[in-house]
């Protein structure tokens, strides 16, 4: 080979790692009752390799749809999404999923459910990949549980965990942490960080937490209302670990803030739903 | 630890308190001399006929005679029921294919069948059992069915997403899916068919409980048909029993 050709095969190599997941011109319809509704208008992105990207909207914008169009849950759109290259029409064990719901199996256990994820390898190599990964989201000694006697957080730890199980490439997270309380979701979010350190897998995740994703993202798409449009790419390039308190972070937030309550145009409450103040006689 | 003991006695209390009073009753009637021996028996007399039956050995008989046709034409009715279930319940084509004739047959009492079954099968055992499969062969089969599509779409969705092969796809997530109604239709088909087994002894029959039965009302031998009812009841309520057993042992995860 060439030197100008493997010079060329590294800049394609590097063009595929900038553009390791491209979405062009998505747009999304829903037919309901004969009434076409516009979800996605026309979405391009790129995502690095080993970048997480946080989506951030209100609820309704369509981000979920987004992400499960990425995941391949859902080929029924317009427009081309590609994961390495590769057109997405299916899903695939390449693109882990998590969702805002555990989604285990109830009649598994913790390990039968992240085994679940794996097909086609030997006894001794699923004991120990789900082992591993067991010890990963550190759920050590709940091996045999079922989800019933799982709080929340475990039973998204674990969702994860089958989720990562077949080391894949593109991990998506819809809400993720959207149904646990504040002190197990800051937890979470930071053993998520933990994960990506060591796995580098690329991350898509989607939220309407803005600190969640300010602390998480490398950046931030912030998608307008319906239809879902991305309305700004913000980077996040704060340095590890990130201070939720610090003056910066906090500046980031409010910029994506501001995104949503501009001039306060959304807090004003409609006139149908304004209560009239209650004045007790005594 | 005692004011567990003590609802506990409470639950079990309340458990046989019905049961109790209208054998009570029953009692209490009798004391006061208002039952006729050919419509109701007193308590005595039918303790007396049972233990001359069992005696004899002659309930005993019957008895198994008649558990082995219904164990027979239950389970034909149950393996029949859950494979064609989970098939039909699997695929959309199947369930359209089939689902008018299931309509349509599953009104049809099975004592409707006895003259058909009679001319089909002649008066020997395969009739008989045939009646008992009919009894809990559909109540199986759509309660199955039913269990198979109430499967939650978002656990189905996360199977596909792992790209998980068919046959895992149905055993490790389908079938456990729809076991709790798989079990209800198993218990009310089994209940269904100790219903039929009477109604298939009626078809010319010289054994069984509802041989026995029937036989004692021509005689007019009260005490016999509440003894051969009991027993019915009783046997069907232990099967039942099993069948929970084996239901919670099976659904651990609940």
């Amino acid at each position: 080979m060439k030197i100008t050709e493997i010079q060329s095969a590294k800049a394609s190599e590097a063009r595929q790692n900038d553009s390791y997941i491209s979405v062009k011109n998505l747009s999304k319809y829903f037919e309901r009752k004969g009434e076409s509704l516009h979800v996605l208008d026309n979405i391009s992105f790129q995502v690095k390799k080993g970048e997480t990207v946080c989506i951030v909207g209100a609820s309704g914008c369509g981000k979920s749809t987004l992400l499960r169009a990425i995941a391949g849950l859902d080929a029924n759109h317009d427009g081309i999404v590609t994961v390495d290259g590769a057109d997405v029409t299916n899903p695939a064990k390449e693109r882990g999923m998590v969702f805002q719901e555990h989604r285990l199996f109830p009649w598994l256990t913790v390990e039968q459910n992240i085994g679940y994820a794996l097909n086609g390898v030997s006894k001794e190599e699923r004991r120990r990949l789900v082992h591993e990964h067991v010890k990963l989201v550190g759920l050590r000694g709940f091996e045999k549980v079922y989800p019933r006697q799982l709080s929340g957080g475990m039973a998204q730890r674990a969702g994860i965990a089958r989720a990562l199980v077949n080391n894949p490439s593109v991990l998506l997270l819809d809400e993720p942490f959207g149904a646990l309380d504040t002190f197990t979701k800051i937890s979470m979010q930071k053993e998520l960080k933990n994960i990506q350190k060591q796995s580098h897998t690329t991350m898509i995740l989607v939220t309407h937490d803005i600190d969640e994703a300010v602390f998480l993202a490398d950046r931030i798409f912030v998608l307008s209302a319906r239809p879902g449009k991305i309305k700004r790419i913000v980077p996040v390039t704060l340095p590890e670990p990130r201070d939720r308190n610090s003056y910066e972070f906090l500046e980031i937030r409010k910029t994506i803030y501001d995104e949503f309550f501009a001039e306060g145009q959304d807090l004003e409450v409609p006139k149908g739903k304004r209560k009239k103040p209650r004045i007790s006689v005594g | 630890m005692l004011e567990d003991s003590i609802k506990k006695v409470g639950y079990a209390a309340e458990y046989l308190a019905l049961t109790a009073a209208i054998l009570a009753l029953w009692f209490f009637l009798d004391v006061h001399g208002d039952l006729n021996p050919v419509i109701m028996p007193s308590p005595s007399k039918v303790a007396d006929t049972l233990g001359s039956l069992i005696g004899k050995g002659a309930l005993w008989g019957d008895l198994l005679i008649s558990v082995g046709r219904v164990l027979k034409g239950y389970l034909i009715a149950a393996s029949l029921g859950i494979v064609l279930g989970i098939l039909i319940g699997l695929s959309k084509h199947l369930e359209r294919f089939t689902n008018l004739l299931v309509q349509l047959i599953k009104p049809i009492p099975p004592i409707a069948w006895i003259p058909l079954v009679i001319l089909w099968f002649g008066i020997g055992e395969s009739g008989k059992i045939f009646l008992i499969f009919l009894g809990g062969f559909f109540t199986i089969l759509i309660n199955v069915i039913d269990g198979i599509r109430q499967a939650d779409p978002k656990l189905i969705e996360v199977s596909a997403s792992m790209e998980t092969p068919l046959l895992k796809h149905i055993f490790l997530m389908v079938i456990p899916s729809a076991a709790p109604s798989i079990f209800t239709g198993l218990r009310t088909g089994l209940s269904s068919c100790w219903m039929c087994v009477v109604a298939a002894e009626l078809v010319s029959s010289s054994t069984g409980l509802g041989y026995l039965i029937m036989n004692a009302r021509q005689f007019g031998r009260t005490d016999v048909v509440l003894i051969g009812m009991l027993t019915i009841g009783i046997i069907g309520k232990i099967m039942d029993s099993l069948l929970k057993v084996a239901e919670k042992s099976v659904i651990r995860w609940n």
